[in-house]
This record gives C-alpha cells, structure tokens and sequence, in this order.
C-alpha cells in the first residue's frame, strides 16, 4: 500500500469522523486518496488556522458525548504548516487534543531551504505533546496511531505527524503488517492518570471535615475527565460551595445553590471574596493560572490547598499544596465520596457570609442590565447576554471568541447543560470562535450552537464564514460590535489615563458581508429589538447572523487588577 | 565536589529514550525556563535504546529544583528525573590540556598529580589527560599556571550515586 493510504487508513482505525484542513503541494498524496476513499468527512476552511479550530471545537465538544472523537486538521508543508501553530499553541495551554498532519517536502531535499518547506518539527516541538516525522512508509501507521494516544492520554494535548511527500508516495515493504488492535506502545516515558493515592485521600478527607470555610475551584479537569455530576455530588454531600475557573464553566449549573460562579481577574464577587476568605481550597482539574489567582504571593495566604490534578508537574508550581493528589479528577472524586469518614456540616456562618457577598453588587448590576444603554447610548452587552439566557432558559452552546465579549458570558449566561461552554482562555486567541463553534456544531448536531465574537476577533477569521456558507453549518452568529478591542480599550480606561492606542478601528458594513456568503442578517441597536432578534435567529433553520451596536464604555467588573492580589479586586467604578 | 560557590551547585540524572530531538527538548526547557545550567553530558547504557544524561546546575531554591525535575520528566522521552545526592555520589570529568612545560615541571606536576601524557611536542609543549574530581583538575590547572596553558578542553561532570 502507498503512504497515503495508510494515512487514510489510520485516520479510518481511529474513528476520525471530521478531517478539517487546506490543501497545497507537499499534501496532494494524501489529500487524493483522502477524496478516491470518501472515508470521512473532510472540511476545507478558508485559513489553516481556521481548520485547526474547527478540530479543536470537535475535541472539546464531543468529550460529553456518546462518541468522544480527537479533532484532526491537516495542512500542506511551509505556510500552511505555519499557519496551524497558533490553533496548536492554543490546543497546548487549554489542555486539547487535537492531531496535526502536515505535509513536509520529499526527505531529500529536508533542511536545503526547499520550495515551501519549514522546519515544523522544530517548530511545534516546545508547543506539542510530542512530533513525529515518519521516514519511511512503514512506520506511518505506528506514529498516527501513537499520536491519537498521546493526544488523549493522561492531560490532553497536540500533536504533530510531518509526512515527507516521498513517504506517501512510497509503496509499503512485501512483508508489512500492522495491527491496530495489537498495537501497545510503551509510552515508557508519557506520563498517565495514575490512581489516587489512598493516604492522600484520608489527609484530604480529615481536611474538608476540619473545615469551615471551605471552597472548590472547579475547574477544566472536571470538564475533561466528563466528572461535573460527580463533582456535584461531592459538594453536596460535603456541603462545599463550588467557584469555576473559566473552563470549569457549565460542569454543572451555574445557578445551582452551592454555585458561586466564575473566579478570579473577572469572576464574581461572591466567588472571589470567598476564595479570599477560605481556609479550605479544593482544586479540582485546574492549574492556578494567573486569571484566577492573581498576585500570587498574597493567593491562598490562610488557607489549606488539596490540588487534585493529572499533571504531576503542576502540582507545587505555582501554589503550594497541602495534600496533592495525582490522580484524574474522576477517579479521585469517586474515592473522596466513598471514603466513610466524609462529613457534612452546615457551616452556617460561612454560608451567610457567601449570600451577604452575592448581594454587594447585585442592584447596580441589575439597574445596567434593565436599562440596556451606556453612556454613549448604545447597548449594554451585560444587557444581551442576560437576554440571551432568558431566551434560550441557559441550556445552548455558547462559543465565545476573546475579550469584554468573553467574560460577560462568562459572568452572566446561565449555564445548565454540561460542556457547553467553548472559548480560547490560556492562550486567549482572538479569532478562535467562528471556527471554533463550526467544529462545535458538528459534533452536537441536536444542539444550539452561538457563536459569540467581538468586531475584532470576528474579523480574524471572517474568511471561516465561507466554510459556514459551503457546509450549510446551522450556527448562531452574533457578533457584539462596539468599533473597539474591547477589553484592551478597559484598561486603557482604567490604567493608561485613556489613550486608546491600536484599539479604536473602523469597520465594514457586516450586513453586505453576511449578505455576501448568504447568510440571513440582521442588526440591532434598540433594547427593545434584542429579544426579537435573538428569538428570530433562534427559530431560524440554518446559520443565522445578529450584529448588536454595543457601547465601547461599558466596562467589564468585577476585575483584578493584573499584578494586584483578589484582595484589590475592583467591585464597581462609582466608589 | 568541593568548589567553592556562593549558590549551590546540583545534579539532576535523566535516563531518557535515545530518540533524535530529546537533547533539544531538554535545552529548549532550559532556555524557555532560564535554568542556569552548567555542564549537561550524556552517554548510552547497557541498555539498548535508552540514553543517560548528567545535568548540573546553580539553583539555591529546594522548590524550583522540584519545578526542574517534574518539567524534566514531561518530557515524553525522559524515562525517569532525579536529583543526584552531592555528597552521596561520585562525580568525575576528565579534562585534555595543552599546555607548555619543560621536562623538570612535567617530572614535578607528576610527582603531585596523577596525570596521562598524551603528546609531546620538541620538550616543550604538552597534551596531557587530567581525570578526577572537579577539584582535582581545578588543582592541576592552578598548579601548571594559566600562562602556561595553551588549550583546555573539558568534558563536563558526569556522575553516579554510591
């Protein structure tokens, strides 16, 4: 068999539904018999890095399906490979599998500066799980079948298979056989969910029954590991009140009554003033990023940590623990419940103090949101997104690209349906939801898929619309238009005396654009409009696109300073 | 082991898969990280297709050489990370150097140090192959004076636990 066909074959052995990529030279082999095979659907975005997010959006939303798939993108040697190493880099720091293959120039011409050649190994090696460039046609199967394992195993990653043009070309050997089924790489050196530790599941038992002010930071382990049913039973049965980080959004109801919404830089008050005052704090699948921690050498200073994380090497990184447990957050939650020793006390006190919290900003909030305007008149998007939840009761997919945008979402949608809540947070790619939300869709068909942007971040990928238009993706396209890169405009409110540098920019007529790819548009710059429109592209059969003129004033609070610790965390601009 | 530093000198052991990239794996972690790495040596085993890699560095802080050493064993490749116990293991390099001398300084150096001769040049310039502890071969070098060397070529330390 040739190269290619055992490429294509591979992908077949590994259930690829969905290969999502852009064609060009140093690719044609595979992407032929890709087409004389017709095995799976292939999707051509407009840009690579658009196919890179479509498969991340496969990833990331089918873990809480019946049919759990890696999302592959492909692309050609060169640019194309080039092109990907931002979705990838992306995949990297939120955790996603993903499995990239490329296209390389024929090995003998490798390192000689040939046409549309890059060095792509070198270049995702500090960005991937692990790289592979088979030499021969007789190891392309193993290294596609070892990259969907290490893709999935353990903390979830990319990974990048670089196939020469002649290797795809070349016929296998006589006497080659491999056998998917038997094939058990050692993986000696990839590091797996071990099982919890027993003793480190007493300590962290005698820590929760000792506690008072106790909380758990949920985070994307749970969403991952498929555990946000778990890890509610687990808070109720302790009693333990839950913060998310913003991955950990939409494990379980945001308005569950142990919920207290998302930490940290723009988390709520309530979760951020108890994560302030905890003498407890259970970290469940999270990593004590930056976002939730802020200053760090004033995080957690009173409080006891059990850090519940797959990555041994993020335990003790950036915070301390008491008791670490190594384990899948699945499996150590299980244990945690089961241990007969676990108890629950009604630590009265403590959840008086979380509702005196809740209610510090409640009235201003709601008198924004009732009033629907900013200063300049134009729409709160504080105002949309609580109309949003109404209208569609918090059970859709949300698919947020970066920015002001992002965090209300984040703040105010209120998520009831597990996994349903996309976005790029460690990375923070702008550009990340029109793609992002195609590969969503796909993958829950039955489901409601909105794909959020801001004018900036919608426009880095705009060409993604094609895709939408080709492929008839039914996705909710509402795009929060304030002429401004919001959040970066928020601080230089706040903190550069208002110069708004790079961020101001003028914008094109979206409609003749929407109208351009044939999609149904429409705008909205009334209050009493946005419950229509949002109804409308609801109802409608097919992708649907509302532009909603928001006003640039509108700042995104609470926020943590960067560089400030959650104690200087600003509540409202009035005082 | 016996140099004198103000911030501690340490030694990690890897053993890692001899597969091509994983030296530039572990550079690139010392690079993006800014460890401040000394020596790194690296040598096959009896066992086939596993490697073993000697990395010293200066770092003062117990916590950031577990941050190294769990950094280190993300790698795919590396099959194991430690820190090597100073005082419970032997560490050796061996250095070449050339340096000029006359027949009386080299008889009086050999009376002190145990050294190899590896070449002579007309009585007067001399490669030699200085083997031992880091002290030793800092002693050999002190003892010959530096204006007296011409060239040193050292391989780094590489040790093993007793």
């Amino acid at each position: 068999m040739k190269g290619s066909e055992l490429v294509i074959k591979a992908l077949i052995d590994k259930g690829v539904r969905y290969v999502f990529g852009y064609t060009g030279g140093a690719i044609m082999p595979v992407f032929d018999e890709m087409e004389k095979q017709k095995a799976f659907s292939f999707i051509m975005s407009r840009h690579e890095q658009g196919a890179a997010f479509m498969a991340q959006g496969v990833s990331r939303a089918s873990l809480s399906t019946a049919n759990p798939q890696v999302g592959v993108c492909m692309a050609t040697s060169g640019p194309g490979a080039m092109n990907l190493v931002t979705g990838i880099a992306d995949a990297g720091m939120d955790s996603v599998p993903l499995v990239a293959i490329t296209g390389q120039v024929p090995t003998g011409v490798i390192a000689t500066d040939a046409f549309q050649e890059s060095d792509v190994v070198g270049v995702m090696m500090p960005l991937t799980k692990q790289t592979y460039m088979p030499l021969s046609v007789e190891t392309i199967e193993e290294s596609i079948h070892e990259a969907f394992l290490v893709a999935t195993v353990g903390r979830g990653g990319p990974v990048l298979v670089d196939i020469p043009k002649d290797v795809q070309n070349q016929e296998s050997a006589d006497g080659y056989r491999f056998d998917p089924v038997a094939f058990d790489p050692s993986l000696a050196g990839v590091l797996h969910s071990p099982h919890p530790d027993r003793d480190a599941i007493r300590r962290a038992v005698a820590l929760i029954n000792r506690s008072e002010r106790p909380i758990i930071l949920c985070g994307h382990g749970i969403i991952a590991a498929d555990a946000g049913e778990v890890m509610k039973w687990f808070a109720e049965k302790a009693n333990l009140p839950v913060a998310f980080t913003l991955h950990g959004l939409s494990a379980f109801p945001v308005d569950h009554p142990l919920s207290l919404g998302m930490v940290g830089m723009h988390g709520t008050v309530e979760s951020n003033r108890a994560l302030l005052n905890a003498d407890l704090i259970i970290s469940l699948g999270m990593r004590f990023d930056d976002r939730v921690t802020g200053n760090l050498a004033t995080f957690a200073a009173t409080a006891d940590v059990i850090h519940v994380e797959i990555d041994p090497s993020e335990i003790d990184k950036n915070v301390k623990t008491s008791v670490a447990i190594n384990a899948s957050v699945s499996g150590a939650l299980h244990q945690l419940i089961k241990n007969p020793e676990l108890i629950s006390k009604p630590r009265r006190l403590w959840f008086e103090s979380i509702e005196h919290f809740r209610g510090e900003i409640t009235e201003e909030i709601q008198e924004e949101i009732l009033s629907g305007v900013g200063k300049e008149g134009q729409l709160l998007m504080k105002t949309i997104v609580s109309k949003l939840s109404d209208v569609t009761g918090g059970r859709d997919i949300i698919v947020a690209d970066v920015g002001q945008h992002q965090m209300i979402l984040a703040r105010f949608y209120n998520f009831q349906t597990p996994n349903s809540w996309f976005t790029s947070g460690g990375a923070g790619t702008m550009g990340c939801a029109l793609p992002m939300a195609i590969g969503v869709k796909l993958v829950r068909p039955d489901e409601r898929v909105w794909s959020v942007s801001g004018d900036g971040g919608f426009q880095m990928n705009i060409q993604e619309l094609g895709s939408v238009m080709e492929h008839e993706v039914d996705i909710k396209i509402l795009l929060f238009n304030n002429g401004y890169l919001g959040m970066v405009r928020q601080w230089q409110t706040l903190f550069y005396d208002g110069r708004f540098a790079g961020t101001p920019m003028k914008n094109p007529d979206f409609g003749k654009i929407a109208a351009a790819y044939g999609i149904p548009y429409r705008q909205v710059s009334e209050v009493a409009a946005i419950e229509d429109a949002i109804s409308e592209a609801a109802e409608h059969r097919g992708a649907f696109m509302v532009e909603f003129l928001c006003d640039p004033s509108e700042v995104v609070l609470p926020m943590v300073p960067a560089g400030g610790g959650i104690a200087d965390m600003i509540t409202s601009l009035k005082k | 082991m016996t140099v004198e530093e103000p911030i501690k000198r340490r030694a990690i052991l890897i053993f890692v898969l001899n597969r091509p990239g994983v030296l530039n794996k572990i550079s690139m972690l010392i690079r993006r990280k800014m460890y401040n790495v000394e020596t790194i040596t690296a040598c096959r085993t009896h066992r086939p297709g596993i490697s073993r890699m000697t990395l010293t560095l200066f770092e003062n802080s117990d916590d950031k050489m577990q941050q190294v050493i769990k950094q280190i064993e993300k790698v795919a490749e590396v099959l194991s990370a430690k820190e090597l116990d100073v005082d419970g293991s032997f560490w050796r390099e061996v250095a070449i150097i050339k340096l000029e001398a006359d027949e009386a300084s080299i008889e009086d150096l050999g009376r002190r140090f145990n050294f190899q001769i590896l070449d002579r040049c007309n009585h007067e310039l001399f490669i030699v192959q200085v083997a031992g502890t880091s002290k030793f071969v800092d002693d050999f070098v002190q003892a010959v004076g530096e204006e007296k060397i011409i060239e040193t070529a050292r391989s780094g330390f590489t040790a093993m636990e007793k």
